[in-house]
């Protein structure tokens, strides 16, 4: 007769087996390689700072930096009116010296003065003559390019009238309301994320979204298959195989997760904390995979429940992209304390201490999943 | 006689209002076989669920060395071996993957998956992954597996369903040596020589209920004729003569037939196991 056996080896046995089912699946295999490396590859060719600078032309105004200028606007002082509309019309070139704007006609053959930079005006700000010392200003026109949205021409507008107050010493009437939004990470006030900061939690969610299709098929084909019904008749007990469905669902997600993290130098910070997180997202997948592999019979039906289960999942990752943009509902989803907590590990350095509330409700998202994922797969088990 | 490896007593089960064992009893001995006949949806299956810890029992008393059987009972698993009807491997894995990831449920870590693949004639497709095998491949894996852990019960549903003649012959050549043993067999089988030839007594099942159980010349015996079929030919066309064994002049007329210038054959009339399932229970086993 055999020896008794201990639970972990069976539970061990079992995960060997899945990961060794997983790795013969071509599919799964090609698809998750393909992932890994197609988002490794967009990430390091994303802008890794931020383009924010817009170069604003202005004539008329004296010392036009100092009473425009700020984070993301570069103000190019143009001799005259005329001037500026050619430039913007793209009748001329300006090229920017530390005397202000030098234009140019396209075509001429002299060379720029040394340390000249060309710069592409589409927006410029006319002020009528004797501005601001008159005492009724005039009409001020805004040149813009026909590529330019509407959006940016008001805001244009807008400017003139805000440096007409400054120089009136009146403060602006403008009140913006607050509570519409909600921030992911730290509110930053202008200085945005770069696209790579912006798609990290996105990525890291597209590695663990394979995992779980790859998951749910796997425990679909099993229990379609009736192969666990030929584990269940030797010492392995339902516990086993719920516990090592969950071990190799959450540990296969997890390991692809930090390689990710990793490929993409994203681990530095607070790595402790980082792998944390991630491992707490990988039981949530892995809990996920579980309710998306009970429910699904085939190929086809476990990628329909596991994109249900999975496209609200991803709201908070994608909503990363676009600060200030989610609602508030966005915070009620079990994978927004993951994404939060990754923002602001990875873009705003937080630590242990500042990331207690997202681990807690992380935590409490991931056991709730899991533990529902285990009923529903125990349940669909026994009935096999 | 000892312990019986399989007590079952008045074992009842539903399926919701649908009543699938109304009150069975039986048991097995170790070293013996006992062929479970009947048609579909008689219970065959249930009974091996519930001795198998595949489903809870319902009222009623089943035991597997003696112990009570439960569904997650790792103890009694660890002592029984299942060969189920449905081909249930692990495609993706070669047949001796296969063997060695049971081995290692039963906590076998050095288990000889050669020799086992070698007991049912898959030595040479070891190796090669279970989708690239054929039916009778397959079910002869499935018997492999079922041997993993030198188990003392055997459940063996269907074992030689789809095999050809020379495989299914190997395979009861190894049901044999596995009751050599002391192994204790319960067989489900749809095939009548099988059983016949295999079972030390047979039980037959009809609509939950165990409706005859004894040994097939027993059954036989009880419920066949004691006569012979003699044909022979007689001014150009065949005459069949049926003598009762029992009759007063069976001897010399047994004689006449022999010396018969046109005796073409002499038969037994012995009952088949078949004919004896519908003579009982009224229906055919196929249906």
């Amino acid at each position: 007769m055999s020896r008794p056996v201990s639970r972990w080896a069976v539970v061990g046995a079992i995960v060997r087996k899945d990961l060794l089912e997983y790795g013969r699946d071509r599919l799964w295999v090609l698809l998750t390689v393909l992932v890994l490396v197609v988002v490794i590859t967009l990430f390091w060719v994303l802008p890794a700072g931020v383009e924010g600078s817009v170069h604003l032309g202005v004539a008329g105004l004296p010392d036009p930096g100092e009473a425009l200028g700020g984070e993301g606007l570069v103000v190019v002082p143009f001799a005259s009116t005329d001037e500026l509309r050619r430039v913007v019309a793209g009748e001329a070139e300006a090229w920017l010296t530390p005397a202000g704007a030098l234009v140019r006609d396209p075509g001429a053959s002299e060379p720029p003065p040394p340390g000249a930079e060309r710069v592409s005006i589409s927006l410029g700000i006319a002020f009528p003559e004797g501005f601001p010392e008159v005492s009724e200003p005039g009409r001020a026109t805004v040149y813009v390019d026909a590529g330019v949205p509407e959006e940016m021409t008001g805001a244009l507008a807008g400017l003139v009238r805000e440096v007409g107050y400054r120089a009136a010493d009146v403060p602006l009437p403008v009140q913006v309301p607050d509570g519409l939004y909600v921030v992911l990470g730290e509110d930053r006030g202008g200085e945005e994320p770069s696209a790579r900061e912006g798609f990290r939690p996105l990525f890291v969610f597209m590695t663990l979204m394979m995992e779980l299709f790859a998951m749910a098929s796997l425990i679909a084909k099993e229990i379609h298959e009736r192969t666990v019904v030929a584990v269940l008749v030797t010492p392995a007990t339902v516990g086993d195989v719920l516990a090592a469905k969950g071990i190799a669902g959450a540990a296969s997600g997890f390991v692809q997760a930090v390689i990710l993290l990793a490929a993409i130098n994203s681990l530095s910070a607070n790595p402790g904390l980082l792998l944390c997180l991630l491992a707490l997202g990988a039981l949530l997948v892995a809990g996920t995979a579980m309710l998306a592999g009970s429910s699904g019979r085939d190929f086809m039906s476990t990628l329909f429940w596991g994109m249900l289960f999975m496209v609200p999942l991803l709201v908070p990752a994608l909503a990363a992209l676009f600060p200030g943009t989610a609602a508030a509902w966005v915070r009620l989803l079990p994978s927004y304390p993951l994404v939060r907590g990754l923002v602001e590990v990875q873009s705003s350095g937080a630590g242990w201490a500042d990331t207690l509330p997202e681990l807690g409700l992380l935590a409490a998202w991931a056991a709730g999943l899991f533990g529902a994922g285990w009923l529903v797969l125990r349940r669909r088990v026994r009935s096999a | 006689m000892g312990e019986p490896a399989i007590r079952v007593e008045g074992l009842r089960f539903s399926y919701g209002s649908l009543e699938a064992l109304r009150g069975i009893s039986f048991e097995v001995a170790p070293g013996e076989i006992l062929g479970f006949l009947g048609p579909n949806g008689a219970g065959k299956s249930t009974t091996i669920k519930i001795l198998t810890g595949q489903l809870a029992p319902g009222s009623g008393r089943a035991e597997v060395l003696g112990r009570a059987v439960a569904p997650d009972d790792p103890v009694l698993q660890a002592r029984i071996g299942v060969c189920f009807e449905e081909k249930n491997l692990y495609d993706a894995m070669s047949g001796r993957e296969n063997l060695r990831f049971f081995g290692r449920l039963f906590g076998i870590r050095d288990l000889d998956a050669d020799g086992l693949l070698a007991k049912v004639g898959l030595a040479e497709r070891g190796r090669d992954p279970v989708s690239k095998y054929s039916k009778g491949m397959r079910q002869r894996l499935m018997m492999a597996r079922a041997l993993v852990n030198t188990p003392q019960v055997l459940f063996l549903d269907e074992p030689t369903d789809g095999l050809d003649p020379v495989s299914s012959r190997a395979i009861r050549t190894l049901i044999r040596g596995e009751v050599e043993r002391g192994a204790a067999v319960l067989l489900t089988t749809h095939d009548m020589f099988e059983a016949d030839e295999l079972s030390d007594r047979v039980a037959f099942i009809n609509e939950g209920r165990i409706h005859a159980i004894d040994t097939p010349e027993n059954l036989k015996l009880q419920h066949g004729r004691r006569a012979v079929k003699v044909r022979y030919r007689q001014s150009g066309s065949v005459t069949e003569e049926s003598v009762p064994l029992d009759a007063p002049d069976a001897g010399e007329r047994l004689r006449a037939a022999a010396g018969h210038p046109g005796l073409m054959t002499i038969h037994t009339e012995e009952a088949t196991l078949e004919s004896i399932f519908v003579e009982i229970t009224g229906r055919a086993l196929a249906g």
